[in-house]
């Protein structure tokens, strides 16, 4: 644990660190990658509370984190062409305040993973990953067939949501914001896994039985920590699209689920940073491997089975073996 | 009846034509420990998992404290009251002794969906659950992880989950298996002081634990409880020889 957190303080150096160098060499393309794996580390982040913790294996994360980028490219589409969203039973403008959109993203990937775990978490094993993955494939090919938002060409939205006082389209400034959302996921992690709920979800992980038979309700336990999870995501693609000013299917389907998962695995699942680490690995793979060759993703898939085989406990494993509840 | 806390009524359960256990009728006394022996196979662990709620019975009724809690499952039976310990070792393996306890303790604290505050900051938890420590002598073990401690110990600490909850009943199954003199003395002085405040269906396969504990023993062979007595009258039961004992005691 000592190793960990003097590590996971480097990373946050790290986090200073890249953008000021992009500041100071004029690279902007360092502030958008770095911003791309502060929010893919969110994104992770809250994959790793349900997977890591909890020991939920959801393949189905694909769908939080593309409703939380859909809600924000529809929203902003809707106030940028100056067309209401709908207008029964009142009529509602798009935004494009990423103040108002937040809320909506945050409350629409509550709801959907609320939904999500009430009929998921019935089943468990192999029937739990393949009903997430299934919900996940269903939204996936709606939105390809959804005209209205640009179905499989996706929706572009040629300015990012603006931010009270500050411009968003400088890199730098939308760096700072995605990195709030960072701090703001791993702080409420941090509390939620040292708190008396994270206790029973991590027991959850390592004995249901057990947890059970002192009497306490499982199903309400996993699927708040889905809900909380599911949530996380969704602000992530949220973050993602306006990052990108773009939104397409992509972010739907089951490849992001997976990447997603990769995150975790990498960094190392049940620890706190993990997922920005791998995060941080994957985006530095697909930059450097990515010049030399187009199949750069052979590599990752060969570190994968690697980190698999040789260190369970992700990158952040090598450097500290104990877990949280083995002090 | 009023001296009942738990009545079981023709229980039954069948997996195809083998039946598990058969029209079991089975109740505890206030303050009393009743033990449940039987030979390997006879239906003793099912019947524990029956009445905990974890395996649904085909018949049958099962009554705690006037309630009939038939038709719950087993997180509400827990919740209402009853307490178990599981025939092999059940626990919480990457938490300490002390973490397994205070987990066992939050849902009778109604802290389990507190999600921000600190687990380590809630002294109550910690003074309760040292306590519980102290009592199945494992003090010195708290900070141990529950996977690194003895079979034994692991044994004391399934109890001390099972204590934590504060129950109306216990159902302990075999839980001085694997424990040494001393553990196994711990045990019968603890179940002796507890059971005046929850009664103790005890199933167990020491016979000299059972009859230095039991107020009332019963025999179960293939899944029929075959008799019902205090200790002299089991020990002097030529059908219980011959179905389980095998030796004159």
């Amino acid at each position: 644990m000592i190793i960990e957190k003097f590590f996971n303080k480097w990373i946050m150096f790290f986090l200073i660190l890249i953008p000021t160098c992009g500041v100071i060499f004029d690279e902007p393309y360092f502030i958008t990658l770095a911003t791309k794996v502060v929010i893919l580390g969110i994104a992770g982040i809250g994959l790793n509370l349900a997977l890591g913790y909890c020991g939920l294996i959801s393949l189905g994360h694909a769908a939080f984190f593309g409703i939380g980028g859909y809600i924000t490219g529809i929203l902003s589409f809707h106030a940028l062409n100056d067309e209401v969203l709908f207008s029964w039973p009142l009529a509602v403008s798009g935004s494009s305040e990423m103040l108002i959109i937040w809320p909506i993203a945050i409350l629409v990937s509550a709801l959907l993973s609320f939904i999500i775990g009430l009929l998921s978490l019935r089943t468990s094993g192999v029937y739990f990953i393949m009903i997430t993955l299934a919900f996940a494939q269903m939204l996936y090919f709606f939105s390809i067939s959804w005209p209205n938002y640009g179905g499989e060409d996706g929706l572009s939205i040629y300015m990012r949501n603006s931010f009270p006082m500050v411009n968003t389209m400088d890199p730098l400034s939308f760096y700072v914001i995605s990195l709030f959302w960072l701090l703001f996921s791993i702080f409420i992690s941090l509390r939620l896994i040292n708190s008396p709920f994270g206790m029973t979800f991590q027991a959850i992980k390592q004995n249901e039985e057990r947890v059970k038979s002192v009497g306490i309700e499982t199903f309400k336990v996993k699927l708040l920590v889905f809900v909380i999870s599911g949530t996380i995501t969704g602000l992530a693609g949220s973050l993602y699209t306006d990052l990108n000013r773009f939104v397409s299917p992509t972010v739907l389907d089951w490849h992001t689920s997976g990447e997603i998962m990769v995150f975790v695995i990498l960094g190392g699942m049940a620890r706190l940073y993990g997922p920005l680490v791998g995060a941080a690995f994957f985006i530095a793979l697909e930059q450097t491997l990515g010049s030399y060759t187009e199949n750069w993703q052979f590599w990752l898939g060969l570190i994968l089975i690697l980190v698999i085989l040789f260190a369970r406990s992700g990158i952040l494993g090598l450097f500290d073996k104990k877990l949280k509840y083995e002090k | 009846m009023k001296n009942k806390i738990l009545n079981i009524k023709n229980l039954s359960k069948s997996y195809g034509a083998f039946k598990v256990t058969d029209e079991i009728a089975i109740d505890l006394n206030f303050d009393e420990i009743h033990a449940l022996i039987g030979p390997n196979g006879a239906g003793k662990s099912t019947l524990i998992k029956q009445i905990v709620g974890s395996v649904k019975h085909d018949v049958g009724s099962i009554v705690l404290d006037q309630e009939d809690i038939t038709d719950l499952n087993d997180v509400e039976r827990a919740k209402i009251g009853i307490s178990r310990t599981f025939q092999v070792s059940s626990i919480i393996p990457k938490f300490s002794a002390l973490d397994n306890i205070i987990l066992s303790l939050l849902d009778k604290s109604k802290e389990t969906f507190q999600l921000f505050k600190s687990i380590r900051k809630n002294k109550e938890l910690d003074f309760k659950a040292k306590k519980i420590l102290k009592e199945i002598e494992l003090s010195d073990k708290s900070n141990i992880l529950a996977s690194e401690l003895s079979h034994g110990e692991r044994r004391k600490l399934e109890v001390g989950l099972a204590l934590a909850m504060d129950p109306k009943v216990f159902l302990f199954d075999e839980p001085m298996a694997g424990l040494d003199e001393s553990g196994t003395k711990m045990m019968i002085n603890l179940f002796k002081k507890i059971k005046t405040s929850s009664p103790i269906l005890l199933i167990e396969h020491d016979m000299d634990a059972v009859f230095a504990l039991a107020d009332r023993v019963s025999v179960i062979n293939y899944g029929k409880i075959v008799a019902t007595g205090t200790v002299d009258q089991i020990r002097s039961n030529v059908l219980v020889r011959d179905v389980y004992l095998g030796y004159e005691i």
